[in-house]
């Protein structure tokens, strides 16, 4: 079906969209960066498209005590720009600018990305690593789901036909944690990962470190935790031998498939190679921690 | 000259234009890549309301086949089909929507062949023959000297086995165009091309009409690089247009360009080359196989020109060339910047290094040594001429801050810093095939010049480069210049922008033209001073009587009184492009009597942990001749180095088990982006080509082919391994690191 036969709704409030919502099938869009193409190439099913680009109310960044919460229409570039995000989750940060190149930045948005639920979307590793909550919205209701709990597999979610996400609740990042985004592909802009790991670790004492979280994707069909990998660097020296098994372990919990991207085996070797990168930066001091002060 | 226009969007190019009334075509492309056709029903599709034509082969009045050198591939395809994506049949409809819909209602039943889908296969004595002729399209043997007694006198003899892959010309605007027949019957056909004059010849053949009806013009074009030299849109859209009697506008998608539209050769090379022990050259054996795909296009001419450069530049007193075109079930390759010459680069170049490595030598050195020096005798019984440009480029490398500073430890353990050289020669032109470009000056009453020719300039500036040339040879400012480009209504036979001849062959052309205007008018001059032509001076526009500039005239007021007396003032003048009068036994056309010649050092920062190659600098020291403009030839130079990046590192069109293409749009063939660009240096080495327009060459083509091989080669001395397959990709470097123990 061709852009033009679709039927576009353009409501001005969030209750108007959620309305539209209630009784038909649509698909919501907002910078329409996967949308788009996923209509080109005939992939989506709905005939209807919801509009929220006029919903001023779903476009803000604001500070809530630990959490930022972000609007369901603030674009990658906005959090680049964002002081409160770059002070709170400069992983997010991190992850925002390697995202497609500055046109799909400014165009692209962050609860998009989590609607589009692609193991590879470069804005989903930071949620995993620092713990986001991902609000829907229906006409009747509203509910705050645990990233962790939203993908079910690639291009499925919890998200009900008559739901909208609406906000994206990233948990701030305290000051003295350490983190990384590392991204492989195939060019150094405008490139689909090959495979993504996102890393927070919060320190215990001078470079050990009493939690970990380390999110990776497009290993598998969800952004998946490698726990066996965050296990393996608590309360330890971090020597080169520690990080390169941490690595290890993490591409021996990846579940990558193989595509005209890549190999399996590359992508397992990559993501060793990036979380070992990674923790190379942290513990030789190329990484600052977080300072809570506009890092 | 048309920056700007093209800048602010002014310029409509042909996939822009609208025509009162046109229809659009979509072409019915193959779904497999080897079959018998059984049927193909087109009734379905010819009911459909808004469907104004539906042709298949028997539509084709004339030659049903095209092809620049043999016309062997099928306008529209009958009894068998011989690549995923071959044109089966044309709709022409009142919207695009309805020609797309019609394309589903068409209906092929194939009866399917085992398809051949790599020269190894095709090479085997069981696989299934592609043509009557069997599956080898041209077989060349050229031999010099002796080299199996070279080999045995050696000191040392490497044998290695190169191999490249298709690359896509991935030009911004995809092959498009638009047709109609105007009031005197003529066929119009505005379409992105080469070679206008060919087009019409390629147009006229299949129509069965005759040359005369038919006007190609070429101008505006988005991009070509050898990817439009061969008939794309242009056969279809006059067949279509001839029979609705509408303008039809054809303009492929990207993915059909992916699927059905040109591509770089892949190339397998095994060369057996021996030293003495001072490090001299002694042989070179190449066995040479490039797969042309389903059919020949330029496929014989591209296999020249690897044969051309398989012994770069060098002294080598005893050759073997051995050289094979390939039939599979890939497409089509065809012409693509650098022709044949990157392919071949990249074997002998790598060679080179590991030559020089093994002999324990300087690779700057060691090409030095063995770099053939002007008044020698070239491998195909040439005299090297103007060889100083090279010597220079290639000892000034060793200067490079690159060069020097390439080993420096960088501070992540995992990141390794690696230096690489590689030196290119590329013929400009046709070699020994007869070439006579013809283009034409006009004074025009308005008190302008209109310069005339036919080599499109589809990007690359031919346009502005030969107004600079004539406004020289007048001695005129560029503001009374104007082109008209690519027009056969009104531009001369040129030839081809291609094989990096534009500006030499028009750029002749219209310097013997500009020479003939300004003799007729020296005489007019002399009648109107009262003087004689040798008693006349000219400078600026004006002619004057020698010591007495009070008594002076203009071009253009002597052109009003010419023009009075009913004379036409368009000159055209046509230039004989040197050559040797035969080519070497068993080539088309070897040797050139004008060579470019480029030396580059790429560096490099390599990601053992993840197999990533960051190329962080190109320098390019390049021997083009005189340089016309220095930005249009520098900003060429450095597209030339980008498109020869994504060669080396990343770009690849990939064909499943059923030869289908799969990466045929940007975000699964990777072409470099901005941010992949290396700092680039580029230089031209100060040289004067005496056979040259003011001293040119040419230039498109040399910053392309040594990209890969001094990629290669950094990568070598950064990771310790060498890689014998290109493109560079971060799996392939990874899993070759860890075979050798290196990642």
């Amino acid at each position: 079906m061709k852009v033009s036969q679709y039927t576009v709704h353009s409501p001005r409030t969030l209750p108007e969209a959620l309305n539209i919502l209630k009784d038909a099938t649509v698909r919501p869009i907002a910078g329409g960066t996967d949308v788009m193409v996923q209509i080109k190439d005939d992939l989506v099913k709905e005939t209807e498209l919801l509009n929220l680009s006029y919903i001023r109310d779903l476009n803000y960044i604001r500070d809530d005590g630990d959490f930022i919460r972000v609007g369901a229409l603030a674009t990658y570039s906005d959090l680049i720009r964002s002081r409160l995000v770059n002070e709170y989750s400069p992983v997010l940060v991190e992850a925002a600018r390697t995202v497609g190149a500055v046109q799909i930045q400014n165009r692209g948005t962050l609860a998009g990305n989590v609607g589009n639920a692609s193991p590879a979307g470069d804005g989903l590793p930071p949620l995993f690593a620092t713990g986001a909550k991902i609000k829907l919205q229906s006409a009747a209701s509203e509910r705050e789901v645990d990233i962790g709990d939203y993908f079910l597999g690639v291009r499925k979610t919890v998200r009900q036909p008559n739901e909208l996400i609406t906000e994206v609740s990233v948990r701030k990042m305290k000051p003295g944690d350490y983190y990384f985004f590392k991204k492989i592909g195939l060019r150094s802009a405008n490139a689909i990962s090959l495979a993504s790991v996102a890393a927070v670790l919060v320190p215990a004492e001078v470079l050990t470190f009493k939690e970990a979280r380390i999110a990776m994707g497009a290993v598998a069909p969800t952004v998946i935790r490698a726990k066996g990998a965050e296990a393996a660097i608590l309360n330890c020296q971090l020597t080169d031998e520690k990080m390169k098994e941490v690595g290890r372990l993490a591409s021996e919990e990846a579940r990558p498939i193989t595509d005209i991207r890549a190999t399996a085996e590359y992508r397992k070797q990559a993501i060793a190679g990036a979380v070992y990168e990674g923790l190379y930066e942290i513990v030789n001091g190329f990484r600052s921690p977080v300072n809570g002060s506009g890092a | 000259m048309d920056a700007l226009d093209k800048v602010t969007g002014k310029i409509k190019f042909f996939s822009d234009m609208k025509i009162e009334g046109m229809l659009f075509a979509r072409v019915f492309r193959s779904s497999v890549a080897h079959a018998n056709i059984v049927t193909l029903d087109t009734a379905e599709a010819e009911r459909l309301q808004g469907v104004r034509a539906v042709l298949t082969y028997k539509d084709v009045p004339g030659l049903n086949a095209y092809g620049a050198i043999i016309p062997d591939a099928p306008v529209l395809g009958y009894g068998k089909v011989r690549f995923y994506g071959e044109p089966l049949a044309l709709v022409a409809a009142d919207d695009q929507e309805t020609a797309e819909k019609a394309l589903g209602l068409i209906k092929a039943v194939y009866e399917p062949l085992p398809a051949v889908h790599s020269m190894d296969e095709s090479l085997k004595p069981e696989a299934p023959k592609l043509h009557d002729r069997g599956n080898i399209a041209r077989h060349a043997l050229i031999l010099k000297g002796d080299v199996d007694r070279a080999f045995r006198d050696a000191h040392l003899t490497l044998e290695r086995t190169y191999r490249t892959q298709s690359q896509k010309h991935m030009f911004l605007e995809p092959e498009a165009g638009i047709a109609y027949t105007d009031e005197l019957g003529n066929l119009n056909i505005l379409a992105g091309g080469q070679n206008p004059y060919r087009d019409k010849m390629q147009v006229a053949r299949s129509l069965n009409i005759s040359p005369e009806k038919v006007r190609v013009i070429n101008y505006p074009a988005g991009g070509a690089f050898g990817g439009k030299d061969d008939v794309t849109v242009q056969i279809h859209l006059a067949l279509l247009a001839t029979k609705t009697k509408r303008p039809v506008k054809l303009v492929w998608n990207r993915e059909e360009s992916g699927v059905g539209g040109f591509h770089r050769h892949p190339s397998l090379i095994t060369l057996k080359t021996a030293v003495s022990d001072d490090g001299r050259l002694l042989a070179n054996d190449s066995r040479i196989y490039l797969d042309t795909g389903a059919y020949q296009s330029f496929g014989p001419t591209v296999l020249d020109v690897t044969i051309e450069v398989i012994n770069g530049p060098y002294l080598i007193p005893n050759i073997r060339i051995d050289a094979n075109l390939v039939y599979t079930n890939n497409g089509i390759s065809s012409a693509f910047r650098g022709f044949g010459g990157p392919q071949g680069n990249f074997a002998i170049e790598s060679m080179m290094d590991e030559m020089a490595e093994e002999m324990k030598m300087d690779p700057i050195d060691f090409r030095l040594k063995n770099l053939a020096k002007s008044g020698d005798i070239g491998p195909f019984g040439n005299s090297m001429r103007n060889m100083e440009g090279i010597h220079e480029a290639l000892s000034r490398l060793r200067n490079s801050p690159l060069w020097r500073l390439g080993k420096e430890l960088p501070p992540k353990p995992w990141i390794r810093r690696g230096t690489g050289v590689a030196i290119a020669i590329k013929g400009v032109g046709f070699g020994t095939i007869p070439d006579y470009p013809t283009a034409a000056v006009e004074l025009l009453p308005q008190g302008k010049i209109k310069v005339l020719f036919s080599n499109p300039d589809y990007g690359q500036g031919v346009n502005t480069g030969n107004a600079q040339i004539v406004a020289e040879a007048l001695d005129l400012p560029m503001n009374e210049i104007e082109v008209v480009n690519a027009d056969t209504q009104y531009s001369p036979d040129t030839g081809s922008s291609s094989a990096s001849r534009g500006t030499f062959t028009s750029g002749n052309a219209l310097l013997v033209a500009c020479n003939k205007m300004l003799d007729r008018l020296r005489m007019e001059a002399a009648l109107y001073l009262e003087s004689t032509r040798d008693g006349i001076e000219y400078a600026s526009g004006r002619f004057w009587i020698k010591g007495n500039e009070s008594k002076s005239v203009s071009i253009y007021d002597l052109a009003k009184g010419l023009r009075a007396k009913g004379e036409t003032l368009k000159f055209e003048g046509t230039f004989e492009v040197p050559r040797y009068p035969e080519p070497v036994k068993g080539t088309l056309e070897v040797p050139h009597v004008v060579y470019m010649y480029g030396a580059m050092v790429s560096s490099i920062e390599l990601n053992t942990l993840t197999g990533y190659l960051d190329v962080k600098n190109v320098d390019l020291m390049a021997d083009i001749g005189n340089v016309i403009n220095p930005l249009l030839a520098t900003t060429q130079c450095e597209g030339g180095i980008v498109q020869g990046l994504g060669f080396a590192t990343s770009e690849e069109l990939v064909y499943n088990q059923d030869e289908k293409p799969m990466n045929t749009n940007y975000t699964t063939y990777i072409v470099p982006s901005i941010a992949d660009i290396p700092r680039m240096y580029v230089e031209f080495i100060k040289t004067y080509e005496q056979y040259g327009p003011y001293g040119a060459k040419g230039m498109a083509e040399i910053p392309i082919v040594p990209v890969g091989a001094s990629i290669a080669n950094a990568l070598k001395q950064a990771s310790g391994v060498r890689y014998y397959q290109l493109p560079l990709t971060p799996g392939r470097v990874l899993s070759k690191l860890h075979e050798q123990g290196q990642g």
